[in-house]
């Protein structure tokens, strides 16, 4: 069975593919796919995990030897598209209780403390090069602004192009004056994923600020009210499911600020994304219909009544032609909705993020 | 190698303004030869690789850069610029060269290196698994760099220490009144614009530590004791001593 042809054509199907990916047949991999029915706890970040396994230190550098020679044998589009060298650094010092074990020279029968397996430390690298399993699902966290967040297949991995937000949002925050006080309102995240942009908001609003993350998914609810919980913020950050507007229809028109990093990637541009992205982030988190606009142009047309008068908002869009078309909508179909609208770039210099404020 | 001494006397606004098209600031590239390679794409380059810069020197006169819209005008300046400011006068190469970027990619391309137009110092960050954290911590670095490699013109016989360089002195100087509060250590990022401002006295004084000591109200032991303290000060003090041929602080 094609599983990629599946996904792609069964628009039920679409929610739940990351449940039913086959990476691995061991079942003794501790980060293994399991449906996520039978599995509603958010899985452990490897680096939270207790180191209970030993192994000894020349076992582990075998393992390291062995991790080497598999990722000089793929091929240039891999390589270019990926930092494996690096990655199997942070996999070592994520696994191991204490990283700089592996600066010494000797090999000995000495005994180490891992976080997993031996084994299993084998089918994740596997993983990672033949399955091109991404690196962050891998190790179950991606290291975000300066927060480390739990993710976990059917949840985007935060991008570092998203940090930017977090730095918009509080740059009008701290500008306070004629908007009145936006750090101490309500913050709306849509399609929070992994609670990235909500938790980076919660932590540079004031005392009574209050962020809401929405979301569709359940598996990108568990992992998003997780990562709250974690960093302690569950008294000002809640996590709701629901599709984009639908689980706030009692703010409407409190809202003081709200941004959204939707999906945009075109539908035909789906099949040709690099594999990491492609066959293992949720399509739900990516497809943003035949131009990519869809729940864009659905977000920023709700976006009017959900905002209180001066209410920031910023979006993430594809790149140039998303900015400007959203851009010309609101300047022209929102006339009356939106003032001080702006095109923003990213820290590689594509125009990334539309923001404004409502009037 | 002897200490370039390039002395930018009037500063076109336009270098201060990234992106802006212009042969100029490759004239100046030029002059300073700053070393420009690409990022390596699979290799990740050190977290510092800031030592090949440290031969060389650029000056500015303090009167001599102007700039419309905001209070630049000078290499101290460039150093207490605010984040943003000063991030908005580099490049900054991540994964400039990888297409759409977004949602697109998957790629713990965390890495971040910041050329600094006006100037052209490289400052780079790869050390964190966070592209956030490497930028601000390249940012330091360029904060340092700057202070480190721009030199303001400052006259020795009317000189007297500004407040930053007050702030890195011992308590035991005699011209350091209460008012400057606690020593200001290497570790506070502070000590950059302190650490500019004792080097542009030094330059001034032709590398004589006994010289600027005077001016400092400190002992000659004392001051060497200041500039021995930080690496990358003792770093800058004797290459230009060496230049003009005097013995190195050890």
């Amino acid at each position: 069975m094609n599983l990629t042809s599946l996904v792609r054509t069964s628009h039920i199907t679409r929610t739940f593919t990351h449940s039913i990916k086959p990476i691995s047949s061991s079942s003794s991999v501790s980060l293994s796919h399991t449906p996520t029915s039978l599995n509603p706890k958010p899985k452990t970040p490897l680096y939270l995990k207790p180191p209970i396994y030993t192994t000894s230190l020349s076992s582990l550098k075998k393992f390291q030897k062995w991790a080497k020679t598999l990722s000089s044998s793929v091929n240039a589009s891999f390589k270019d598209s990926s930092n494996l060298h690096q990655e199997l650094n942070w996999l070592l010092q994520d696994s191991l209780q204490n990283p700089n074990i592996l600066q010494t020279h000797e090999e000995n029968d000495n005994l180490v403390a891992l976080r997993l397996k031996l084994d299993d430390l084998y089918d994740l690298w596997t993983q990672r090069i033949e399955k091109r399993r991404p690196f962050q699902y891998i190790v179950g966290c991606e290291h975000w602004r300066d927060l480390i967040l739990s993710v976990e297949e059917g949840v985007l991995i935060p991008r570092p192009e998203t940090e930017l937000i977090v730095d918009l949002v509080n740059d009008v925050i701290k500008g306070g004056g004629e908007n009145g006080d936006l750090g101490n309102g309500l913050w709306v995240d849509l399609g929070t994923g992994s609670g990235a942009i909500a938790i980076g908001i919660g932590r540079v609003l004031g005392d009574l600020g209050r962020v809401v993350g929405v979301d569709l998914s359940d598996v990108a609810v568990r992992v998003a009210s997780y990562n709250v919980e974690r960093y302690n913020l569950q008294d000002k950050i809640s996590i709701k499911q629901g599709s984009w507007f639908e689980p706030l229809s009692e703010f409407k028109g409190q809202v003081a600020g709200l941004v959204s990093n939707p999906p945009y990637i075109p539908s035909g541009h789906i099949d040709g994304l690099q594999p990491e992205v492609g066959r293992h982030e949720p399509i739900l988190a990516l497809d943003g219909g035949d131009d990519g606009m869809s729940d864009l142009l659905h977000i920023c047309n709700g976006a009017a009544s959900m905002l209180k008068s001066g209410g920031f908002l910023a979006f993430e869009t594809n790149g140039e032609d998303h900015c400007r078309f959203l851009f010309d909508h609101m300047e022209t179909i929102h006339k009356e909705s939106f003032c001080n609208l702006k095109i923003v770039p990213d820290f590689a210099g594509i125009q990334r993020f539309v923001t404004g404020f409502r009037s | 190698m002897a200490g370039v001494h390039l002395l930018i006397k009037s500063f076109p606004t336009f270098l201060l303004r990234p992106n802006t098209p212009s042969p100029t600031p490759l004239l100046l590239l030029r002059h300073i030869q700053t070393p420009f390679k690409p990022l390596k794409k699979t290799t990740p380059f050190p977290p510092n690789q800031t030592s090949s810069l440290l031969s060389r020197h650029y000056s500015t006169t303090s009167s001599a850069v102007t700039n419309d819209d905001d209070d630049v005008s000078g290499g101290r300046e460039f150093v207490a610029l605010s984040d943003e400011k000063l991030l908005s006068q580099c490049d900054v190469d991540t994964y400039k060269s990888s297409g759409p970027g977004g949602q697109h990619r998957n790629k713990r391309e965390t890495a971040v290196r910041l050329k600094h137009i006006p100037t052209g110092i490289i400052a780079q960050a790869s050390e964190d698994r966070s592209q956030h954290k490497n930028r601000a911590s390249a940012l330091v670095r360029l904060r340092s760099l700057l202070a480190l490699k721009v030199r303001n013109t400052v006259d020795p016989e009317t000189y007297t220490p500004p407040l930053e360089l007050l702030q890195i002195l011992p308590a035991k100087s005699t011209i350091r009144g209460s008012e400057c509060g606690s020593q200001i250590g290497p570790n506070n990022p502070k000590f950059a614009l302190g650490m500019q401002a004792l080097l542009d006295l030094i330059f001034a004084v032709e590398g004589s530590v006994a010289d600027a000591a005077k001016k400092l109200g400190l002992s000659t032991g004392a001051l060497s004791r200041l500039i021995l303290s930080d690496d990358s000060l003792r770093q800058a003090v004797n290459e230009f001593r060496t230049s003009k041929g005097m013995k190195p602080l050890k």
